[in-house]
């Protein structure tokens, strides 16, 4: 009974993985003969410009990103946690693009924010602009952030709000009653204790931004000149150069550790929290 | 003290002696019988008929910002390229066209519509085999008292840990060692093993909420291993089935890495998203062709949201926490 699931996934996940990192061992560009050249790849991998800069831009969208969606997805929950038909539309509204690839959010936000695009053609007849949304290198970075939470605070709206729910509403009613404020309550109360929500929520952002690809290639496409290049981006777009697959499988298994060591925190956390549940 | 932040979510995982989880037990049920709604309104309610300017503020802010691009879609896939440049915000209603939508619709070259079929069939593959694999090895697993057992559910996860981005590329060597290099079959395997760790563990959690008694009660009928699993346990862990497909579903439809790297072009099979993104590295500026298309591959999706969204909103939500 377990043979199907083992084979299909040691076939198609493990093996890959063990390809990768003999791969990453060697100088194989695709055709010739793979030499065997120990960590050479590893060290170049922090000589780079292009891998460090995409090291630090990923660093970057992620950091931002996390706690962009976190920071918004706490306000609107903290709006939006009871029960009620208009705040289950409106918690609804901020979901939604959780649900539509990523790639197409991408392209629909480029149409948007394009040099032609609707904001700049809106902003052109009130005599401003153009601005560079995309075409800035600092401002693109700043756009692809921008992107990324608002498609992804909704999903840190649902979380926060399924933990606000459990607060008891008895301690709320006591701190009312001992004449707290509503931001007291919200600092001192709610928020401490829906703290291990909040730690969950960060490292699932983090996780799933470490490896953000497909908004990248729909909304600038790495550019301007490479400013919104990732680390994913950069690995996918090396290997079909055809010419450095040892190195882009070295950077591969770089994405691979890190993206492994942030989901061991995210196990032990929750653990942890599993533990504090049951106790 | 404790901390439930699985919401609704996590009363369906419970054992299959409660009536059908699937329907009360979502993470927004406005039930008036839920003693915790019931309670929370008294006091709101008194402060709730005047909303606090900040409250206002945020949620047009927040309509404004999440309609805005939806709107943009739906209005300037019926205008004109010169309207679209223009006026990208207004609907001259003199002047819209179906023409625009239509040409999409009919396009010989990269046709969302068409790439429904494919993306379609995708889906139903990898949610057929995902279920067939993962079902039988998950009850294994959770039935299993062998410490070996044991560690192959951790097995399982550690494929979480990999993002796609990193394995793909290796993949491909392998596909071609296997001589399934640049086949859909090969694709759609790939993708059965993407979903199989995080189906598995939902599959082993609720699994494991199941009492034994029922296996022991269909060994005494004679059923063997296999057919206890698909006739008894199968049909009580309908909730954690349904999270499952709807989970592995959304992210097949919407995957691009695997399917635009493990299909050449050549192949002519385009799922919504590879034919998207070949279309509009083609006619990026034509407007009249980029909006209807995206109009057509967001259509489906927006519509079985509505129509599911309690069901997708609890199912994602568990399937990323416990995934």
């Amino acid at each position: 009974m377990l043979a199907p699931a083992v084979v299909v996934y040691t076939v198609m996940t493990i093996v890959p993985v063990i390809v990768a990192v003999y791969l990453s061992l060697t100088d194989w560009n695709g055709f010739s003969t793979a030499t065997f050249i120990g960590l050479e790849n590893y060290a170049r991998l922090f000589d780079d410009p292009d891998t460090t800069r995409a090291g630090l831009v990923t660093l970057v969208v992620a950091f931002f990103g996390a706690v962009g969606m976190l920071g918004l997805g706490l306000v609107y929950a903290l709006q939006l946690k009871e029960r009620r038909w208009s705040n289950s539309f409106f918690r609804t509204l901020a979901y939604y693009p959780h649900v539509i690839s990523a790639l197409i959010l991408g392209f629909l936000w480029s149409a948007i924010l394009g040099t032609n695009g609707a904001i700049n053609n809106t902003l052109r007849d009130l005599g401003i602009g153009p601005v560079g949304f995309l075409f800035d290198e600092n401002l693109a970075v700043i756009t692809l952030v921008g992107v990324i939470v608002w498609a992804g605070f909704g999903f840190n709206v649902v979380l926060f709000v399924a933990g606000l729910q459990t607060v008891p509403r008895e301690l709320i009613e006591a701190a009312q009653i001992d004449g707290a404020s509503q931001r007291q309550i919200n600092r001192r109360i709610v928020i401490p204790m829906i703290s291990p929500v909040v730690t969950v929520a960060m490292v699932l952002n983090l996780v799933g931004l470490i490896k953000v690809y497909d908004i990248v290639v729909s909304l600038t496409d790495g550019g301007p000149a490479g400013s919104t290049e990732t680390i994913a981006y950069l690995i996918l777009s090396r290997s079909f150069a055809g010419t450095d697959v040892g190195f882009a499988t070295a950077q591969a298994v770089g994405l691979m550790v890190v993206s492994a060591a942030l989901s061991v925190v995210v196990t032990a956390l929750r653990n942890r929290q599993d533990r504090a549940a049951a106790s | 003290m404790s901390l439930n932040i699985f919401g609704g979510a996590a009363r369906a995982v419970r054992p299959a002696s409660q009536p059908p989880a699937d329907t009360p037990a979502d993470a927004h049920a406005d039930t008036p019988a839920d003693p915790p709604a019931g309670q929370q309104a008294d006091a709101p309610r008194a402060r709730r008929r005047r909303p606090s300017p900040i409250r206002i503020a945020l949620l047009t802010l927040l309509f404004v910002v999440m309609t805005a691009p939806v709107y943009l879609l739906l209005v300037n896939s019926f205008k004109s390229q010169q309207d679209i440049q223009n006026s990208p915000f207004s609907l001259p209603l003199t002047r819209i066209s179906l023409e625009y939508l239509e040409a999409a619709i009919h396009s010989p070259q990269y046709n969302v519509l068409r790439s429904y079929g494919f993306t379609l069939l995708l889906v139903v593959s990898v949610d057929i085999l995902c279920i067939l694999f993962a079902g039988p090895a998950a009850y294994v697993i959770a039935r299993s008292l062998k410490r070996r057992t044991q560690i192959l559910l951790l097995f399982f996860l550690a494929g979480t840990f990999i993002p796609s981005a990193a394995l793909i590329v290796p993949l491909i060597y392998v596909l071609r060692a296997i001589g399934l290099g640049n086949t859909v079959t090969g694709l759609i395997l790939h993708d059965v093993a993407m979903t199989l760790p995080v189906s598995i563990f939902l599959f082993v959690g609720f699994i494991r909420t199941v009492p034994r008694d029922i296996d022991h009660a269909a060994a005494i009928d004679g059923a063997g291993r296999l057919r206890t699993y698909w006739q008894v346990i199968f049909p009580l862990t309908r909730p954690a089935v349904v999270t499952v497909l709807i989970l592995n579903s959304i992210g097949i439809w919407n995957d691009f890495i695997s399917p635009q790297i493990l299909l050449s072009p050549g192949s002519g099979n385009y799922t919504v998203t590879t034919a998207i993104y070949a279309g509009i590295s083609q006619y990026s500026t034509d407007m009249t062709k980029v909006f209807p298309n995206l109009l057509l591959a967001v259509a489906p999706v927006i519509i079985f949201f509505i129509y599911m969204q309690r069901h997708i909103i609890s199912g994602l939500t568990v399937g990323a926490i416990k995934g």
